[in-house]
């Protein structure tokens, strides 16, 4: 054989790269196509396999129910790769293959600018784990949060704090992300509300960074006796252990970015004893979601944090083209603010952003080296 | 000259075990078995295989070659050369009309990509000085549209040479300190001039929004006619990738860009030839960063929502991969190598895990038996062959 | 409102990162002084040596041994086998690019560094690697100011490992043999010196230091993840030229002033700042002074 070059093959190459510019237009079918789009690859690969597991075990109950409108519920999966340029060519993909319904994204950075073409395009996305504010707050008609928003939760955590600490001294962290600081700042305007104090401490950590002694240094300082960090658990866990080695006695308080147990695990059980956690109520133990709890871990084991939002997510879309009769996005989305459902989170129902009425967070407190819910009137 | 068979079987047995003690604490007994059994079988080919000096010269000439198209091209009429880019073009625009949503965003992405690549060219490819922060130019533009635009309104077309040009001024405050260090330096302030923009942008929360960004930044519009399919971003894209190609290309073959040459492959001889060679090295930096703004804006304005996260280090890695792989100092070699990397994980989905792993290994392979790239300028290959 | 004891913990905290900045220093500085190539690969090479030291500290927990003896054996086997990766890098990434000019090997360590990077990803996925055995926080208060007794191991370990490193090159044949590489290679060969076994040698020294590195950083913070390395690798590098690359004392001054001055910058301008004051500095030093605090200025070769 030759091993003289062609000219084939740099030809080839090239006609590769246009092939590829023609594209694949959608084949419309029979089907009702629901779009599940979330980080199915990279650091949070978990988090959007939980969202994917929690959808299929929807779309499956409905088809087995028989569909909706006749038709059956098509299931596609797409990766944001938590990147926003991402997000945004994945919903133009989207529209392209004829989905009308998006359960997605999980991060508020990516469902942000996604929304903007599902709205463009009328395109009814419920969002199952992006708590940021700005993800509603737009007031797009066929945009909807399933879980709680930011505010929500950090007026969770400031009301338990003017409710069970009345004299604390305050200090807010967080780790300038869109989370980590809407997060610390809702607790913090929330906690000044309500007390009529301000915080003693208002710091940022690098979120990169391994060692946050010297923040912390300056935050004792203050003689704090509540830290309230907004951020995520690899972090929450090494300030929670450097402030125990820098003899900081303050407790320590963080959001749902930090409900996993490797928190615990990082800061070491010690340290993290007594740490207070908003995060929505313990699953297993809601009634109403025993049975989709149960067919959940038969079907995938595990129940993540985001299962059954994203379980939800798709029932209360597919509830609404039900009710509308229609996959148009813009009737559907009607449909849905106009219903009330009933979900294994207990009865739910939207106001005019397309947010939950009721806030669904709880206390949590690490006891004994475990997460333990509090009840809520103590 | 040949080593002793004993001692190339020790070696070999040595290699051999250092690929699976290596692996083994982090890909366990079993797959560091299959590391070990690779390493092992590709050593045994290049030397017990029936690979001979001459085979090994041959590889190395058809891997490392001119590729076979490219100096086809280049002995074809000055006509033909002009008509094969305009062909290309019109082939594009016409399939743009075929285009689904999808697709046509994907090729908007890789329009600004090429876009930064042909930015990067000028000053890596042509200049010779390696900038790692190029990201930081883009999003010196990006932000400038999207402030001005979401505060004052101002069109897109006015922030194009506006971002621009606040970036070039961002090109020569950071060059006029700068390069008189040597490239390596050079490459590691670029590189902290690149950390320190995404973590101002992340922190300056009164201007920039901090980590949220900045939203609800307005499309661009043409007499009165709004932006609002990406039909019309890939035909906006498109017009400036060729006008911006078109410049590159001109650019590389004027003065300028053969005193570039010259200062790139040697500096002592281009100063003592009278090149002014810090004038050379900010005049490259400056216009890279223009064209860095430019795109930054074009940017801003097709996603209508930018964030620093948009702007780290990953995406300067990623242009110079494309700069890199495409071929440095080549117009259509960095167009191609753009092309191709953006529409890559599109096409390897399933295996998008992998994406990064493999752009790391080839940029080492690239570099020992292909650095002049896929499709080199004619320039740059004599000299690549020369060094070899 | 700020105590003045909080200055001198912010100074203890500055040392701490600042011996951990220094030892990975140690390797950027010996790679450049030797062959003149920013080794972007050597912060993934930290953090793999934290990958390996945590890895085998468990199995050594696992297989029953007290405590203090996987710790020690954790280290020795972090620093032998990352050493490894130190070595095949050089012998497969740079040295066949070693006439090859200034830009091709530097692309290269930054695809080797992206390689390193997402071959732990790929092997260990993404979570955090949280060290097997809890390292208790005991330590000593003196005056106002806490002090672990992990954070005086660091300091204590990277001076002594920083001591032996600069007796090697100084007294040795083989350290002899390294400066007398760095200065000119050619003329080295000539006169016998084996100059790829003095380069490899050096790619296994700077390796393992920056193993032993990650393996105390990971016992003290407690977890590592694969992204460490790029963060770390920056810093050190900053604190290699800060102190005059190619020069090992100015490796470890280089890497506790940076330490310092990012804990204080931390602590008194606030953290979001703390990396800007870093690289501004970085950016001056090469202005005022190329060749560091403590580097002789070398005319460029032609």
């Amino acid at each position: 054989m030759s091993l003289r070059p062609r000219p084939g093959c740099t030809a080839a190459l090239l006609l590769l790269a246009f092939a590829f510019l023609s594209g694949c237009a959608g084949d419309e079918g029979k089907t009702i196509r629901v779009a599940c789009a979330g980080p199915m690859t990279g650091e949070q690969a978990k988090q959007g396999r939980d969202m994917e597991e929690g959808a299929a075990l929807a779309v499956e109950e409905w088809n087995a129910k028989g569909g909706a409108l006749g038709k059956k519920i098509e299931l596609l999966v797409y990766d944001d790769a938590q990147d926003p340029k991402q997000a945004n060519a994945v919903a133009n993909k989207m529209f392209t293959q004829g989905v009308v319904i998006v359960d997605g994204h999980y991060n508020s950075s990516c469902t942000i600018p996604a929304s903007e073409v599902y709205n463009q395009r009328k395109m009814v996305c419920l969002t199952p784990a992006s708590t940021n504010p700005q993800v509603t707050d737009r007031r797009y008609p066929t945009i909807f949060r399933v879980c709680g928003r930011d505010d929500q939760q950090g007026k969770a955590g400031a009301e338990w704090v003017v409710k069970h600490m009345p004299t604390a001294k305050v200090a807010v962290l967080d780790d300038k992300t869109t989370y980590g600081q809407g997060l610390a700042r809702e607790f913090q305007k929330s906690y000044e509300t309500l007390s009529g104090r301000k915080v003693v401490f208002a710091g940022v950590i690098v979120k990169e960074d391994q060692d946050h002694t010297s923040v912390l240094t300056t935050l004792k300082g203050y003689e704090p006796d509540l830290v309230y960090f907004g951020g995520l658990y690899p972090q929450g866990g090494l300030i929670v252990k450097q402030m125990r080695q820098l003899g900081i006695k303050a407790s320590f308080m963080s959001g749902d970015g930090t409900y996993d147990p490797e928190f615990i695990r990082i800061a070491g059980a010690e340290n993290a004893e007594g740490s207070y956690l908003t995060f929505i109520p313990d699953q297993e133990k809601i009634p109403t979601a025993e049975r989709v709890v149960e067919a959940y871990k038969k079907r995938f084991g595990e129940v993540g944090p985001y299962s059954l939002y994203s379980y939800e997510a798709v029932n209360i879309a597919l509830q609404g083209v039900a009710k509308a009769g229609t996959t148009d996005g813009l009737k559907v989305a009607q449909a849905i603010h106009a219903m009330a459902f009933d979900t294994v989170f207990g009865p739910m129902k939207f106001d005019d952003k397309g947010d939950v009425l009721v806030s669904p967070y709880v206390m949590w407190q690490v006891q004994g080296g475990k997460l333990v819910q509090l009840p809520p009137d103590s | 000259m040949r080593s002793a068979p004993l001692g190339t079987a020790y070696r070999v047995a040595a290699w051999t075990a250092v690929f699976y003690l290596m692996t083994l604490p982090l890909l366990g007994p079993l797959r560091a078995l299959w590391v070990a059994v690779a390493a092992f079988a590709i050593q045994a080919v290049v030397l017990f295989g029936k690979i001979s000096p001459a085979h090994r010269e041959r590889f190395l000439s058809v891997v490392g070659g001119r590729t076979h198209l490219a100096s086809w091209l280049d002995s074809r009429p000055a006509w033909f050369r002009t008509a094969v880019p305009v062909a290309i073009l019109a082939i594009v625009a016409l399939s743009g009309l075929g285009m689904s949503p999808y697709t046509l965003d994907v090729a908007t992405n890789a329009g600004i990509y090429v876009l930064l690549a042909l930015g990067l060219n000028i000053v890596v490819g042509m200049a010779g000085l390696l900038v790692l922060g190029y990201i930081a130019f883009s999003a010196v533009g990006a932000y400038t549209y999207a402030i001005l635009n979401t505060q004052m309104h101002l069109s897109f077309w006015l922030a194009l040479p506006i971002g621009g040009a606040l970036a070039a001024c961002f090109g020569l405050l950071l060059g006029l300190p700068t390069l008189r260090l040597r490239g390596d330096y050079l490459a590691i302030v670029t590189l902290g001039f690149g950390e320190i923009t995404r973590i101002t942008l992340n922190n300056w929360n009164s201007v920039t929004n901090g980590p949220n960004g900045i939203l609800g930044i307005s499309p661009p519009s043409f007499f009165g006619f709004p932006f609002t399919q990406p039909k019309h971003y890939f035909y906006l894209v498109l017009v400036m990738v060729a006008l911006t190609a078109f410049f590159s290309r001109r650019l590389e073959r004027s003065r300028l860009g053969r005193a570039w040459v010259a200062m790139r492959e040697d500096e002592t001889a281009a100063e003592s030839m009278g090149v002014p060679t810090l004038k050379l090295k900010l005049l490259a930096f400056t216009l890279s960063a223009f064209c860095g703004g430019v795109a930054g804006v074009v940017f801003a304005s097709k996603q209508l929502f930018i964030s620093p996260e948009s702007f780290n280090f990953l995406e300067s890695v990623m242009v110079l991969c494309m700069v890199v792989l495409g071929g440095m100092g080549s117009v259509p070699g960095v167009i191609l190598g753009a092309v191709l990397l953006s529409f890559l994980p599109e096409v390897l989905r399933g295996a998008a895990e992998y994406r990064l792993i493999v752009f790391g290994a080839a940029m080492v392979l690239l570099m020992q038996y292909r650095p002049q790239g896929i499709w080199p300028s004619s320039r740059r290959f004599e000299e690549f062959r020369q060094e070899k | 409102m700020i105590p003045g004891g909080a200055l001198l913990q912010q100074i203890v905290n500055g040392l701490t990162v600042g011996a951990v900045y220094a030892l990975i220093a140690l390797g950027y500085t010996m790679v450049y002084g030797i062959i003149e190539l920013i080794n972007f690969a050597h912060g993934e090479i930290y953090m793999i040596g934290a990958y390996v030291g945590t890895i085998s500290a468990g199995v050594f927990l696992a297989a029953g041994l007290p405590v203090w003896a996987s710790l020690v054996l954790a280290i020795a086997t972090a620093a032998a086998l990352t050493s490894l990766y130190g070595l095949s890098a050089e012998r497969l990434a740079y040295r066949p690019l070693r006439k090859a000019g200034r830009l091709a090997p530097l692309i290269s360590a930054l695809g080797l560094s992206i390689f390193f990077q997402q071959y732990v990803f790929l092997a260990q996925g993404a979570k955090d690697k949280v060290f097997p055995a809890a390292i208790t926080s005991g330590g000593f208060v003196l005056g106002s100011v806490r002090v672990a007794y992990i954070q005086v191991a660091i300091i204590l370990v990277a001076a002594a490992l920083m001591v032996s490193l600069q007796a090697f090159v100084g007294k040795t044949r083989m350290g002899r043999a390294m400066r007398c590489t760095a200065q000119d290679p050619v003329m080295a060969s000539l006169v016998g010196v084996p100059v790829n076994r003095v380069i490899a040698l050096t790619f296994v020294i700077g390796s393992a230091l920056a193993a032993v590195a990650g393996v105390l950083v990971v016992m003290y913070y407690g977890k590592v993840n694969y992204l460490a390395g790029y963060a770390a690798g920056l810093k050190a590098f900053t604190a290699a030229v800060l102190g005059g690359i190619g020069n090992i004392p100015g490796a470890m001054l280089g890497g506790l002033f940076l330490g310092v001055v990012e804990s204080l910058a931390a602590g008194y301008i606030g953290g979001e700042y703390k990396d800007v004051v870093a690289f501004v500095i970085l950016v001056l030093v090469l202005i005022v002074r190329p060749q560091g605090l403590l580097g002789v200025r070398v005319p460029d070769k032609i």
